[in-house]
């Protein structure tokens, strides 16, 4: 009798136990899930100031005290933007910029990570670890050549230049990353296609590429928004409105006297979504690029 | 058949470099070249449109010139604040997006948080410059909180233009850092956790004996990287402050491009790169001997 009520109360203890820490446990969950909640929206701040600054009058934006829940909304801003035809034209070099040097970066940098990855090239290791410390270089050291070297070749205030410097600070990092994904890869495939008649090309394009993608995605991805976003190189490699991208149609902004915030905003926000939509796409594989980039 | 005789063109031994071929002519072409360039323009400079050697002139005008070691005290505060901005804020965001919790949301926050990463200096430097305007969203919430006192010139004060370019820099790029140590975090086995836990050790403890030593790799080489993007940096010091107010901002990437191509003194300019150049491996070789010493260094560069 006294051992049953001793055993009875020792299990309401555990169960009392249990109980609190779960409850614990729900505390520390519900402070979590609330701290995340209001850091996120603090950083988002600016973020929801600019979409505010494109879709309403200005002076229903720059007020004391702030407004935060929109009176008028409008689209004409968003809309005088995209009609322009010099932001039309900053559009279409930034786009014919940013797809050459994705193109011609995710060529070579297969090409040299399975060079890297599947040869014994002598010298390969100190070749990749000159190419890796090629990134340390600050792009502003290399400005002045730069600017040297574009008006001695002709190539200054073009679009090609830009394509060059992007693809090239690109290559370092890309390569890296595609090698390791290569690495991964057992070469049996490859050798198989290769004793079946393939030759090597055929058996990289068929074999190699279609288990690489989601690596080239990722890479592909990181490479458009360094790209896209570039600013210190258009800025002194182009003048004019031939070859300038869309950073410098946004940066303008800084040197004018009449601001138009509303339509600055408007272009701020107009020039990133491409590239917030290609990342709501392939956010997966940019992250698994960079993990496996930085733990590695 | 045409592949037969190139394997016997090229020997077998060297046909890695044709893969390799490419990439590297084309970065000898836009990265090295360019770079042994800034060495020797250096040592010159341009008078009625001629090239003229001048030795070592540029780099003794250097040490002489108050604000390129203006430049320098800048560099090094605006380097090590945003970088400790980055890696405290991408910790921070990494430990709470680690925790266990709905996971559905879990994913949509992060993706939210990952938005800043996405936008152009210039983009972002526009946001920041609306919000620091002197009725801009902080103004209006600090004289609204406050009535009585002065909007803050969050630009033209000299002792906080500073900190302004810092907050929009840490801003931008922290998401990079974040998805980073995520990654390094997910990557430590939960069972270790589990273990700690059975055996008494409380949250700090788990931290400070878990996870601080298995993230030290990760957090050394993207503390890495983040020194070396940072310490070049001129977008959003060109864009919001100019170098100013009192060349309170600016920093030696902005130095740079002032002397460099503003100004014209094309010489000047590439001899405060070399320097940079210099300094920079020289810092990046002294900060891995150190950091990576007595665990394994992450930086398997």
């Amino acid at each position: 009798m006294e051992l049953t009520s001793n055993q009875h109360s020792r299990t309401t203890n555990k169960r009392k136990r249990a109980s609190r820490s779960q409850r614990q446990k729900r505390w520390r969950t519900i402070m979590i899930v609330t701290v995340t909640i209001v850091a996120t929206l603090i950083m988002m701040i600016p973020i929801y100031w600019m979409v505010n600054a494109a879709i309403r009058p200005i002076r229903e934006v720059l007020t004391v005290p702030p407004k935060f829940i929109p009176e008028t909304v409008t689209f004409d801003y968003i809309k005088a933007v995209l009609e322009s035809p010099r932001n039309q034209q900053h559009f279409r070099n930034s786009f014919i910029i940013t797809i050459s040097a994705l193109s011609l970066t995710l060529f070579f940098s297969t090409l040299a990570a399975y060079g890297f990855s599947r040869f014994k090239i002598p010298g390969g290791r100190a070749i990749l670890l000159g190419m890796l410390a090629l990134l340390m270089i600050p792009r502003v050291s290399l400005i002045i050549p730069f600017f040297k070297l574009a008006n001695l070749t002709k190539l200054y205030d073009t679009r090609l230049i830009l394509v060059f410097t992007n693809t090239t600070f690109a290559l370092p990092m890309s390569t890296w990353l595609l090698k390791g994904y290569i690495d991964s890869i057992s070469q049996e495939l490859e050798e198989a296609a290769m004793i079946d008649g393939c030759n090597r090309i055929t058996a990289i394009r068929k074999i190699l590429l279609p288990i690489i993608f989601p690596g080239l995605v990722g890479v592909g991805t990181m490479v458009v928004i360094n790209s896209w976003n570039d600013y210190l190189l258009s800025f002194i490699l182009t003048q004019t409105l031939k070859a300038q991208p869309i950073t410098i149609a946004l940066a303008k902004f800084f040197g004018e006297y009449n601001r138009n915030w509303n339509g600055i905003m408007s272009l701020a926000l107009i020039s990133s979504l491409p590239i917030m939509l290609l990342y709501i796409f392939f956010q997966k594989y940019v992250i698994q690029g960079l993990t496996s980039g930085a733990v590695k | 058949m045409a592949s037969a005789t190139t394997k016997k063109r090229i020997s077998k031994k060297y046909r890695g470099y044709v893969f390799i071929a490419p990439a590297i002519i084309l970065l000898i072409l836009v990265a090295v070249f360019p770079l042994i360039n800034t060495f020797t323009i250096s040592f010159q400079t341009q008078q009625q449109g001629k090239w003229l050697f001048i030795g070592f002139d540029n780099y003794r005008k250097l040490f002489q010139d108050e604000w390129f070691l203006n430049a320098v005290k800048n560099t090094v505060i605006f380097t090590i604040i945003v970088t400790i901005g980055h890696l405290g804020i991408g910790l921070i965001f990494a430990l709470l997006l680690n925790e266990r919790w709905f996971l559905p949301l879990r994913n949509f926050i992060r993706g939210v948080l990952i938005l800043p990463w996405l936008f152009s200096s210039a983009a972002g430097s526009l946001m920041w410059s609306m919000l620091y305007h002197p009725v801009g969203f902080f103004n209006s919430m600090f004289t609204t909180l406050f009535p009585n006192a002065t909007p803050i010139d969050f630009l033209g004060n000299p002792r906080i233009a500073m900190w302004s370019i810092i907050a929009v820099v840490v801003w931008i790029w922290y998401p990079f850092y974040m998805v980073s140590i995520l990654g390094g975090l997910q990557s430590i086995p939960t069972d270790l956790y589990e273990a700690a836990k059975v055996d008494g050790a409380n949250i700090w403890q788990r931290f400070w004996y878990i996870t601080w030593p298995l993230l030290r790799p990760v957090l050394i080489s993207v503390s890495t990287i983040d020194l070396i993007s940072t310490m070049g940096h001129v977008d959003v010091v060109k864009m919001l402050t100019a170098g100013g107010p009192m060349q309170a901002t600016e920093t030696i990437g902005y130095y740079v491009w002032k002397t460099g191509l503003r100004d014209g003194q094309l010489g000047y300019g590439a001899a405060i790169s070399a320097i940079l150049v210099l300094a920079m491996s020289f810092f990046m070789f002294s900060y891995l001997k150190v950091v990576s010493k007595g665990g394994t260094s992450g930086t398997n560069f």
